[in-house]
């Protein structure tokens, strides 16, 4: 068995589903009635898509600005996408999180029976957030 | 002479939710970020801010440091940060008080990102969150789950 692939075609059945260049990453976010307030986001979601571990990178908010999640999933499904992996960008294991956006992402994946959706783990229970903290709070 | 950092949160109707920030509140404290760290919640969540303050001074901090666990220092940080942090500081009026910044674009939060999306699951582990939560039931009427089938407060019989 060698560990050196230079690409890997190997869907794996575990919970750890690696990013890959034929996977869609849609940033769940909340939507804010500022819309300036998504700014710092839309920076942090370009970082991530100049990193170009996937093969497309959209926004979709889940109220109050758009598009919408669903409307996120449609453009990625209608650009070639076969396999959506969807991250909660928020801080909480809140409701939205532990129900509403898994809501969201059953309609999507009954819409397009055909693609894989897979949901990520929610921003706020990375273990990067403790970094993030210390660095705020330093002066 | 001790530090302490306040993690200054919203709480959240759902029962559970604010488990995870005092584990990370903990884990902070372990690898010596403060002497002491502690979530303090604006609403719906427990301990609430101001008894988080009062605990901090409690076990000695003499230096408390606020940081707000929010993307963006929007109303709650501007607005409704001052309306709790005010009146604690009038209880202890010999505490050096600052306030840190919110999360906005730091860096390490594109590598979150990504990490997020390295633990993906597949639709039958979408809803564990919401599976686990009755395991932190405070009888909140109200947490989503409050008079559902889910719901240990309303589903037995209370003693």
């Amino acid at each position: 068995m060698s560990s050196n692939h230079t690409t890997s075609s190997v869907t794996s059945q575990t919970a750890s589903q690696p990013p890959t260049p034929d996977t869609a990453l849609v940033v769940m976010v909340h939507g804010s009635p500022r819309p300036e307030s998504n700014r710092d986001m839309f920076a942090v979601v370009e970082e991530v898509r100049a990193r170009g571990l996937f093969a497309d990178v959209k926004v979709g908010f889940m109220e109050l600005n758009e598009p919408t999640i669903p409307e996120a999933i449609d453009a990625c499904v209608a650009s070639g996408t076969t396999r959506v992996i969807a991250v909660p960008y928020f801080l909480h294991a809140g409701t939205h999180v532990a129900d509403d956006l898994p809501s969201l992402l059953e309609e999507a994946a009954q819409r397009y029976p055909h693609v894989e959706f897979l949901m990520g783990d929610y921003l706020g229970h990375d273990p990067l957030i403790a970094d993030v903290i210390r660095d705020r709070a330093a002066f | 002479m001790s530090n302490a950092i306040i993690l200054f949160s919203h709480g959240s109707t759902l029962c559970g939710a604010g488990e995870t920030l005092k584990a990370l509140a903990a884990q902070m404290q372990q690898r010596g970020d403060a002497d002491i760290v502690r979530v303090g919640f604006l609403n719906f969540s427990e301990p609430l801010f101001g008894e988080s303050f009062d605990e901090c001074v409690r076990l000695g901090a003499t230096r408390i440091t606020v940081a707000p666990y929010f993307l963006v220092a929007g109303y709650f940080v501007q607005v409704e940060l001052p309306k709790v942090l005010s009146p604690a500081q009038q209880r202890h009026p010999h505490i050096e008080v600052r306030v840190g910044k919110a999360m906005r674009d730091h860096s390490l939060l594109a590598d979150a990102i990504i990490s997020c999306a390295q633990r993906a699951a597949p639709p039958v582990q979408w809803r564990h969150l919401l599976d686990s939560a009755p395991q932190w039931c405070r009888a909140s009427e109200e947490c989503p789950l409050f008079g559902t089938p889910e719901c240990p407060a309303t589903t037995q019989p209370q003693a």
